[in-house]
């Protein structure tokens, strides 16, 4: 503790004192003092630092951060507030959430009039003290910005309470500044854009070297001001008021679904609040993981989908999970524990749904999962009844069909919310296979483009898909069951 | 003499172990999924539903504004309608079948239709009783009409013309009541 503050001391003595003196004449609080002279680290965070500035009393708003450097703000009952425990008020928030993590990232956005502020300080302290050699040293260092001073501020007693470190993770916790007066820039670019795009040319041409603190901003730098040396800011009359939280970014879970049932959906579906089916595949992969994350919600993303009544089967079919908000990390133990409680679901002694493969993904797994979904190929295997017996030159009428190309109106069954197109599909190759004991069933085998109706494929849906199974074949045919037995695509097959 | 390592050994052995083993799995799958796709002969009906039986509700209209004039309409699920001529209307009678269907009648050509996107711009829609094509034989023609007011969608240009073939001709929407 000493030697922090010993520290902090030599940092002071360094300072230029008439500067500081200035400034502090002016309202500029500590931290803003430290920051414009390019102090970095853990300075800021030192719990002296208001004491240190003694001689002058630092009760009113800053004019440079409007408080938020002093920990002053207020709240959503609009009390003032000055607290120069705010680390520890947003370390118990973040503690009473119970959310698990191994490092936090911090996320502040403060009101954009904080940034006109300092451009007007900036070309002050230019006027006043750029002939000293001080400022000449300070060039290269520049100012340090507002966000980053209130990070060094908070950052190294939260990590202290927390008991862990500050990195780029999925926790975060956001403080968000508001300020009811706008941006001062608004108005000076409110002359039109074109001119203030002039007077920014016009500045880089006569401005020679870099210019103290000068890093590249995107507000207005035109400042008329520059000649007089009269210290413009405004005093401080309100404070910002002060929203935090912590959430976390969501994670993604990713493996391959079967589906044993033919009453159930792949999505919730409910018509007028009845629901369709026993249960969905949603539900059951997206409860199961939501309660073992102990998220806010979750959203189920599949690569395609299939009718309610058709089986999902083979190796299945590619899907994601997202979880918002979770509280929980899970481990690979606990996702392996996912996986079995959903295999074991039963309703009444009949497995539904299946999952392989679940493990967590990164942001990479939507791209696995989206890549050329339209082109993959899709195998199935469908129950077959025609209105005469099979014949054998059925089977290699049927077999020697390659890359059949397939003209399908939209389906009567689905043109209340699909566009009416004709839309051209392929079937690759088809299978047919006897079925012991029957003359006009058979299973048949084929494997199709991307978006084919299979069902209307065999039986003609009315003459809206030609060719069909029927035409094919010169009858009658009906199909009873549909399974969907491979999807080709490469993603979570480990 | 060259020296293998012991590892080496117990690794290939393990390696071509759990190759065998993974082979030996999938072909458990493979057995698994052909199980659950062949069906129970037994519980098959002999003659099963038609997927206009399952899928629709079927209706007649029979005689309508004509004797003899005997329509049908299947209605999904969905509110869309299929209108077409019962193989006991007249037109089927006529010898040699029907010849043509025409659908312009009189007021404007049905066929120049064209009926876009979800939200079915340029939809038609009709009274009850309108006509709607124009259905020829050798020696006359019929008129097909809606049986009640409603949206037209649009046309099937694929028709079957034959002796006893029921035309589908026409889907639209209707309100569901």
């Amino acid at each position: 503790m000493e030697k922090k503050e010993d520290e902090l001391q030599e940092v002071l003595r360094a300072l230029p004192s008439d500067a500081v003196k200035d400034l502090l004449s002016h309202q500029v609080c500590a931290r803003c003092i430290l920051r414009v002279f390019g102090v970095q680290g853990r300075a800021y965070a030192s719990p002296s630092l208001s004491s240190l500035f003694a001689q002058h009393s630092q009760t009113q708003l800053c004019r440079l951060c409007l408080g938020i450097l002093q920990f002053t703000y207020s709240d959503d009952t609009k009390t003032l507030l000055q607290n120069d425990n705010l680390p520890l008020l947003i370390a118990q928030t973040v503690q009473r959430q119970a959310y698990h993590f191994h490092s936090f990232s911090l996320e502040v956005s403060i009101p954009p009039i904080v940034l006109d502020n300092d451009n007007s300080l900036r070309s002050y302290m230019k006027t006043k003290y750029g002939s000293q050699p001080w400022f000449q040293q300070n060039l290269h260092i520049g100012c340090i910005s507002a966000k980053d001073a209130l990070k060094f501020s908070l950052v190294y007693p939260l990590e202290d309470l927390l008991e862990c470190k500050s990195s780029m993770g999925p926790f975060r916790i956001r403080l968000t500044f508001c300020h009811a007066k706008a941006s001062k820039g608004d108005e000076k670019c409110s002359d039109g854009a074109e001119s203030c795009k002039r007077r920014k040319i016009g500045m880089s041409k006569i401005v020679a070297g870099p210019v103290f603190g000068e890093r590249p901003t995107s507000s207005s730098v035109e400042n008329d001001s520059s000649d007089c040396c009269e210290f413009l800011l405004e005093k401080a009359n309100e404070p910002c008021h002060l929203t935090y939280f912590c959430y976390r970014t969501p994670f993604y879970f990713g493996g391959r679904y079967l589906k044993y049932s033919r009453n159930v959906s792949q999505t919730r579906w409910i018509i007028d609040d009845e629901r369709m089916g026993e249960a969905s595949v949603e539900e059951i992969i997206g409860g199961n993981i939501l309660q073992a994350c102990q998220g806010d919600s979750f959203k189920f993303h599949a690569a395609g989908r299939e009718d309610i009544d058709v089986r999902m089967l083979g190796p299945g079919r590619p899907f994601i999970v997202e979880v918002q908000n979770a509280r929980h990390i899970p481990s690979e133990l606990s996702v392996k524990d996912m996986e079995k409680t959903i295999n074991s679901m039963e309703f009444s002694l009949n497995k539904l749904v299946k999952v392989k493969n679940l493990k967590l993904v990164g942001s990479d797994g939507w791209n696995l999962m989206r890549e050329g979904e339209a082109e993959k190929q899709k195998q199935y295997a469908a129950l077959v009844w025609i209105s005469r017996p099979i014949k054998d030159e059925d089977f290699q009428c049927v077999s020697s069909l390659k890359d059949l190309k397939v003209l399908q109106r939209t389906p009567i069954r689905v043109l209340h919310r699909r566009s009416p197109l004709e839309r051209e599909k392929i079937i690759h190759w088809m299978t047919m296979e006897t079925i012991a004991g029957s003359s006009q069933y058979f299973l048949l085998h084929l494997c199709t483009q991307a978006g084919t109706y299979i069902k209307e494929f065999v039986h003609g849906d009315l003459g809206r898909t030609h060719p069909s199974i029927g035409s094919i074949l010169g009858c009658r045919a009906e199909i009873l069951q549909l399974d969907v037995t491979d999807i080709k695509m490469e993603c979570f097959l480990t | 003499m060259t020296t293998i390592n012991k590892d080496e050994i117990v690794d290939e052995a393990n390696c071509s172990e759990t190759k065998l083993h993974e082979e030996k799995k999938e072909d458990e799958e493979d057995e698994d999924l052909r199980k659950l796709l062949v069906p129970d002969v037994q519980n098959l009906p002999l003659t099963p539903p038609s997927a206009v039986e399952s899928n629709f509700a079927t209706y007649f209209a029979p005689d309508f504004m004509k004797p003899g004039h005997d329509q049908y309409v299947y209605r999904h699920a969905n509110g869309l309608c299929v209108i077409g001529l019962a193989p006991s209307h007249v037109a089927f009678k006529d010898e040699g079948g029907i010849t043509a269907v025409d659908f312009n009648v009189g007021k404007s050509d049905r066929s120049g239709m064209k009926v876009t996107g979800k939200r079915k711009k340029n939809a038609q829609h009709f009274e009850s009783n309108t006509a709607l094509c124009k259905i020829s034989t050798k020696n006359d023609t019929y008129i097909v009409r809606l049986t009640e007011k409603d949206t037209l969608l649009l046309s099937c240009q694929n028709l079957l013309i034959g002796l006893r073939s029921r035309l589908p001709l026409l889907a639209f929407r209707s309100t569901r009541n």
